[in-house]
């Protein structure tokens, strides 16, 4: 590709662990590779040199919303980026800080955690970007996987449409010649879950705990059913939910209470 | 076909010395479970295994692998040239039947390049078995092979019977001969013919499958069939241990920089809700109900219509690994009102 053609991309992080730009840092091998393909217009965590002013063709967003200022600051890179994708479960779903979120007012929560006056920055609940702004695509994970990036990485180059697997990690949990820990009443959240892992968790005999967010067709109630009836309470099935799928919580809880 | 025998002791000598033709792969203990791996240790093989997780398919069609490659110029490369043979040890009846179904899907009508690349490097050793309480191969009748084996090992308690399946077959035995018994007395072939009555008496599961076909299609509309509907969990899992499910899907994966891009295919399920979806936004099979009832007709219905018998081989992987306890034995009981365990 000669340089006129590459596409502007730049990498934005907010509240997160900056797992995700790290995954991409750590990849050395494709690192170069990465910087060769598009013009890098910014990359706090990989370089100094950035162009405030410049227009996007792509924006990659890590982490959640999680305080006011941040919300503009989303909403400037939105306007001057072609295609906003958010990149890792916090930026798509609220990640681990949103765990909480339904349990009543937020202003006491963080007060009773944090008792002192707060200065630096106005602390709100957390959020997905999508909370606020249009989001074009989202690559969940956390972390996320370096090749399903790479491989819509190189789709956005030639603006194709970003491609999730289309199936839950029970799907990669087979490939890996797992046995399946719900058959031991393990209360594993393969099957509500995206795949993009190569089922790392199960592979490792560790439950799946959901940080690629839900599964599109994901089957609650029954999940729910079969762990319930061998007596692992609501409350302690609900919390593992809570922990990674964020705002998709509250939908998914809702469709349950509809049923029944 | 030729028989010989072999004494028990030396079998462990025996396959260790196939390597000279290949990789030899066998069943071996992974928890609770087998799995089909390459032999480093004779010691590990676990003769007594039933049903390795991923069946015989996983060397035909693996779950995942590259097709072929391209560059920018418009340029291809075959990326599957050449397979390493395998020698698979412990394939037990039902799954040889699996096999042959798959060479009819990939042999004979569309020829599938892939498939036969991986076939004829993988050579088979059959393994008699005995029966656990979810084999149900009798019932369809796949519980006895006379062909799709290379070797094929009968279990005599202190010797094998091996039969030679094909002139591949031949070659293995011939490589040490000395190790082989020629000499089959009558008194060997009472002992096989006693033992295969005992073995066959040994199904615990017996399913009575007659006129399947016409009760799948008069039980279409079965109130059950939601309730099953909603207990599964769309997880895919029996369509991917299931011997004879070969659906698969392919993805570009476009290079980045001067890397050249690559053509996947990996394994997909009907009982995915994007499975069915088409152009335009029709999803032939949105409901959950609509694809278990697919799988379920596929398995005992259309598959007998379309090739004479039915896909299922009565391995019992489904029954092992469902974690919301739907399979062909449960789905035929509760189809003739049969009481099952909810
Ligand atoms: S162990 Fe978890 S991911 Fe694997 S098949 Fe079972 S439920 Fe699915
Ligand atoms: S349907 Fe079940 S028993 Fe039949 S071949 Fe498939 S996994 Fe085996």
């Amino acid at each position: 590709m000669d340089k006129e053609k590459k596409l502007k991309i730049g990498f934005y992080e907010f509240s997160g662990c900056a797992g995700d730009l790290l995954t991409i840092i750590h990849n050395e091998d494709y690192l170069l590779k990465v910087w060769n393909s598009a013009e890098i217009i910014s990359f706090r965590l990989a370089t100094s040199k950035r162009d405030e002013k410049a227009n996007l063709d792509i924006a990659f967003v890590e982490g959640s919303i999680t305080a006011e200022e941040q919300i503009e600051e989303l909403r400037k890179i939105r306007e001057k980026s072609r295609i906003l994708i958010a990149l890792g479960t916090c930026a798509s779903f609220g990640g681990l800080q949103s765990m909480y979120s339904h349990l009543g007012d937020f202003s006491s929560r963080f007060n009773s955690i944090y008792p002192h006056k707060f200065t630096i920055l106005k602390p709100i609940e957390s959020k997905p970007l999508e909370s606020y702004v249009k989001v074009d695509y989202f690559i969940p994970g956390c972390p996320i996987d370096f090749k399903l990036f790479l491989f819509n990485f190189t789709r956005l180059l030639r603006n194709l449409p970003v491609e999730l697997p289309s199936y839950p990690v029970c799907i990669e949990c087979k490939w890996q010649e797992n046995n399946c820990l719900l058959l031991k009443k393990i209360p594993c959240l393969g099957p509500l879950t995206r795949a993009g892992c190569q089922a790392r968790c199960p592979t490792h005999n560790l439950p799946c705990v959901g940080c690629f967010g839900p599964y599109e067709d994901l089957n609650l109630p029954s999940w729910l059913k079969t762990l319930q009836e061998n007596n692992i309470p609501f409350k302690e099935l609900e919390k593992k939910i809570r922990m990674f799928f964020g705002v998709k919580v509250k939908e998914i809880l809702s469709k349950l209470k509809n049923k029944k | 076909m030729k028989a010989y025998k072999l004494k028990k002791e030396y079998l462990k000598e025996y396959l260790k010395s196939l390597e000279d033709f290949g990789e030899v792969w066998g069943p071996i203990k992974k928890g609770e479970i087998d799995v089909y791996e390459k032999i480093t240790d004779y010691s590990l093989l676990n003769l007594n295994a039933l049903r390795p997780i991923l069946p015989l398919k996983k060397f035909l069609i693996p779950p995942k692998f590259n097709t072929f490659f391209y560059t920018k110029d418009g340029k291809y490369e075959n990326a599957l040239k050449e397979v390493k043979r395998k020698i698979v040890f412990g394939v037990h009846p039902c799954e040889i039947h699996a096999l042959l179904t798959l060479d009819r899907l990939y042999k004979e009508r569309y020829p599938d390049y892939y498939y036969l690349t991986h076939r004829k490097s993988t050579w088979i050793i059959a393994l008699s078995c005995v029966p656990d309480d979810k084999c149900f191969a009798r019932s369809l009748n796949t519980h006895f092979v006379e062909e799709g084996f290379d070797l094929g090992f009968t279990d005599l308690e202190d010797y094998y019977l091996v039969w030679v399946g094909s002139s591949e077959g031949d070659d293995l035995l011939r490589h040490r001969l000395d190790l082989f018994d020629e000499k089959i007395t009558s008194k060997d072939l009472n002992r096989y013919i006693e033992w295969r009555k005992w073995r066959d008496n040994q199904y615990q599961l017996n399913l009575d499958l007659t006129a399947m076909p016409d009760i799948m299609e008069l039980s279409y509309d079965l109130e059950i069939w939601n309730e099953i509907g909603e207990r599964c969990l769309s997880c895919g899992t029996c369509s991917m241990i299931c011997p004879t499910c070969t659906c698969f899907n392919i993805a570009d994966h476009l290079g980045i920089d001067d890397e050249p891009g690559r053509r996947e295919r990996f394994w997909d399920s009907c009982m995915l809700k994007i499975f069915a979806l088409v152009a335009g936004g029709h999803n032939f099979r949105e409901k959950r109900v609509d694809r278990v009832k697919l799988w379920y007709t596929h398995k005992l219905k259309a598959f007998i219509t379309e090739f004479g018998k039915p896909a299922c081989v009565g391995c019992g992987r489904c029954i092992a690994n469902c974690p919301v306890n739907i399979n062909v034995a449960e789905i035929t009981k509760i189809l003739k009102g049969e009481e099952v365990k909810k």
